[in-house]
């Protein structure tokens, strides 16, 4: 019960901080060149036909009242109109979403399922070769650009030994008929995993190496505990040791990390989806920019922080359930 | 916590002394590695070839370039497009020692556009990180020294501009301000400004607590001379290790945003925006989109090798 109590309030917190995201982006949306209504119509367009469209989106009111009033719709569900798509923003965004979504959670679960063994052996084993081989291995990944890493891979395996398809996501959920060679629901599935293969490891690899660097530190600095020298005095078997006492006091900074790549995953997405021609939020909101369409833009980015915004809270209320002294009853 | 205890036993033996040895301690310390010294030979190289570049770039309109070597902007009429790199061979001919590493789409040396691209890369890093860090710096120890309604209003201000994906606040800020340079920097900055003013802001929130702090406090120092004097002083280290992170960091938002047409313009070269070309002809001359890469993973990694020593030598926590 405390624990909804807090997320509860947590939830409220994130309030202002949404409302400064909507601020900063409008502020930038209003300070941009050109005129959205221009880019829509093209340059022939006659005086009257831009005068209508003008005062058909609302551009005709001042910046004050075009925020309040967005606020406002905002807080009824309503995220206006796209001008570049001609469709309500909230529509565009839960065509992208799920695709965004997909790899996102993909690239994730290959991070932390590659990381935490990885950090773990590497801790165990210190400074021996497959500890110097996991550090040599998470350097190299913090370091590399993801693009990169996602040409490469086309380069190896989509055009060398063409065994992996690197244009666009097949979503699973995409109709039998509009897969190519696909006869049945389990082909359009196969086809949904070799595609998420190289955009998986392109946008994870960041995140698992980082992961990585942090589980490898963590472990070894509860491993050098009091607690885990008596455990070892007392004669426990080191495996024991490791995963009935190190591991679960030493997920804490690994759980901050996670919660923190939320945000750079998201903007990864933006390079990896460009690279793979994926059509998720990460383009969507570029694209968005590029045409200047206003309601896009500020749609994406509040969906962007909300993102963020639940991110951190689960991260915390993850805390409390890992950790038995961390309890957010009687907070204030 | 474990650093503050060992520093206040050296400042027992002597307060002066340690300074003074403290700064030199820690380069040879985190020197004494062999990574960390190639990778210091590999920042030294970088930065001089920037440095070459930008006053050729800047100062001499290319002169040194058209004179002695090739143009990086442009190419002659005669040369092949697309060369693999000395000694192997393609499509298009067979590389020779005058473009060791091959030629991109319109028959300029990748060598020398690598060159003249490194200029970019460090110098909107550079830029960018040095203003992340003495704008985060301030705030941040502003509001862990004051604490309050100000640390309140400007921890939630860090925490807007982080919940917003870096590439898409910089290139929202760039589309309004201006795609040059200038906003680059700035908007990279804007990225970094979070992660700093946390930071520091979590070393004050100690650091205000301690003796000397209270001291200067009984002795009628003004607050701004604490925070000036004794408070950022202390709480430094941190902040010397995550500016050589950021740099790196700071190359990758860089090489991602000229890879998606944002920064350096063509036909002035950068690494993001070679790949960004490269990218066109990965069938023909792979290896085109091979180097750029290359060259953003040494350098960064370069960054992160230096700043993991830092960070080793001055957090005796993580002490091998």
């Amino acid at each position: 019960m405390s624990n909804l109590q807090y997320a509860l309030k947590r939830l409220l917190q994130a309030v202002p901080v949404l409302l400064g995201v909507t601020s900063i982006t409008f502020l930038l949306i209003n300070a941009m060149p050109g005129d959205p209504v221009e880019v829509l119509l093209g340059p022939t367009a006659s005086e009257e036909l831009i005068a209508a469209a003008t005062v058909k989106y609302g551009l005709d009111q001042p910046i004050h009242v075009r925020y309040v009033k967005y606020l406002i719709a905002v807080a009824q569900g309503d995220l206006g109109q796209s001008i570049h798509y001609g469709v309500p923003v909230t529509e565009k965004l839960m065509e992208r979403l799920p695709v965004t979504l997909l790899l996102l959670a993909s690239s994730f679960t290959f991070a932390v399922c590659v990381a935490i063994p990885l950090g773990i052996v590497s801790a165990k084993r210190r400074n021996r070769a497959t500890d110097q081989f996991s550090r040599v291995f998470s350097l190299i990944g913090v370091s590399t650009p993801n693009f990169w890493i996602g040409l490469v891979l086309i380069i190896v395996f989509g055009y060398h030994l063409d065994v992996l398809p690197s244009n666009g996501l097949v979503m699973p959920t995409d109709p039998v008929g509009d897969v190519a060679g696909a006869d049945s629901r389990l082909d359009v599935l196969v086809a949904t995993a070799q595609s998420l293969v190289m955009p998986t490891i392109a946008l994870g690899t960041l995140q698992m190496a980082a992961i990585t660097r942090i589980e490898r530190s963590s472990m070894l600095e509860v491993l050098g505990r009091d607690y885990i020298t008596l455990a070892r005095a007392f004669g426990f078997k080191e495996t024991t040791i490791l995963r009935r006492h190190a591991f679960r006091n030493a997920q804490l900074p690994v759980i901050t990390i996670i919660g923190l790549q939320l945000t750079s995953a998201l903007g990864g997405a933006v390079l990896t989806e460009t690279v793979f021609n994926i059509n998720g939020m990460g383009r969507l909101v570029i694209q968005a920019i590029r045409t200047q369409d206003y309601a896009l833009i500020m749609g994406t980015t509040l969906f962007f922080g909300f993102m963020f915004v639940i991110g951190t809270l689960v991260v915390d209320l993850l805390y409390a359930v890992l950790d038995p002294r961390v309890s957010y009853e009687g907070d204030v | 916590m474990a650093s503050e205890t060992v520093e206040a036993e050296e400042n027992v033996a002597g307060p002066t002394f340690e300074s003074r040895v403290g700064l030199r301690h820690t380069l040879s310390r985190t020197l004494e590695n062999t990574a960390t010294k190639l990778s210091l030979a590999v920042i030294v190289v970088i930065t001089g070839t920037a440095l070459f570049a930008f006053v050729d770039a800047k100062l001499l309109d290319y002169y040194i370039a058209n004179t002695y070597l090739y143009n990086p902007r442009s190419a002659p009429l005669s040369s092949q497009p697309l060369l693999p790199p000395v000694g192997l061979s393609n499509e298009f001919g067979t590389g020779t020692l005058a473009h060791p590493l091959g030629t991109d789409d319109r028959g300029r040396d990748i060598v020398i556009r690598l060159v003249y691209g490194s200029r970019i890369a460090m110098q909107v890093a550079l830029v960018s990180t040095t203003i992340g860090m003495v704008v985060g710096t301030t705030v941040g120890a502003v509001a862990g020294y004051y604490g309050g309604r100000v640390d309140d209003v400007i921890m939630r201000l860090t925490e807007v501009l982080y919940s917003i994906p870096f590439l898409v606040l910089v290139i929202a800020f760039m589309t309004a301000f201006g795609r040059d340079l200038l906003y680059a920097m700035i908007g990279v900055s804007l990225v970094s400004i979070p992660i700093f003013a946390r930071l520091i802001r979590s070393e004050v929130l100690s650091v205000r607590e301690a003796t000397y702090v209270e001291a200067a406090k009984a002795v009628g120092g003004r607050d701004r001379d604490i925070l000036v004097r004794h408070v950022i002083p202390n709480s430094f280290a941190p902040v010397v290790v995550q500016a050589t992170l950021q740099m790196g960091t700071n190359i990758l938002i860089v090489a991602g945003l000229s890879f998606l047409g944002f920064g350096a313009q063509a036909p002035i070269p950068s690494w993001g925006q070679m790949l960004s070309i490269a990218r066109n002809y990965m069938l023909p001359n792979p290896w085109f989109s091979i180097w750029p890469g290359l060259a953003i993973l040494v350098t960064v990694m370069a960054f992160n090798i230096i700043g993991d020593g830092l960070r080793d030598t001055l957090d005796p926590r993580l002490k091998e």
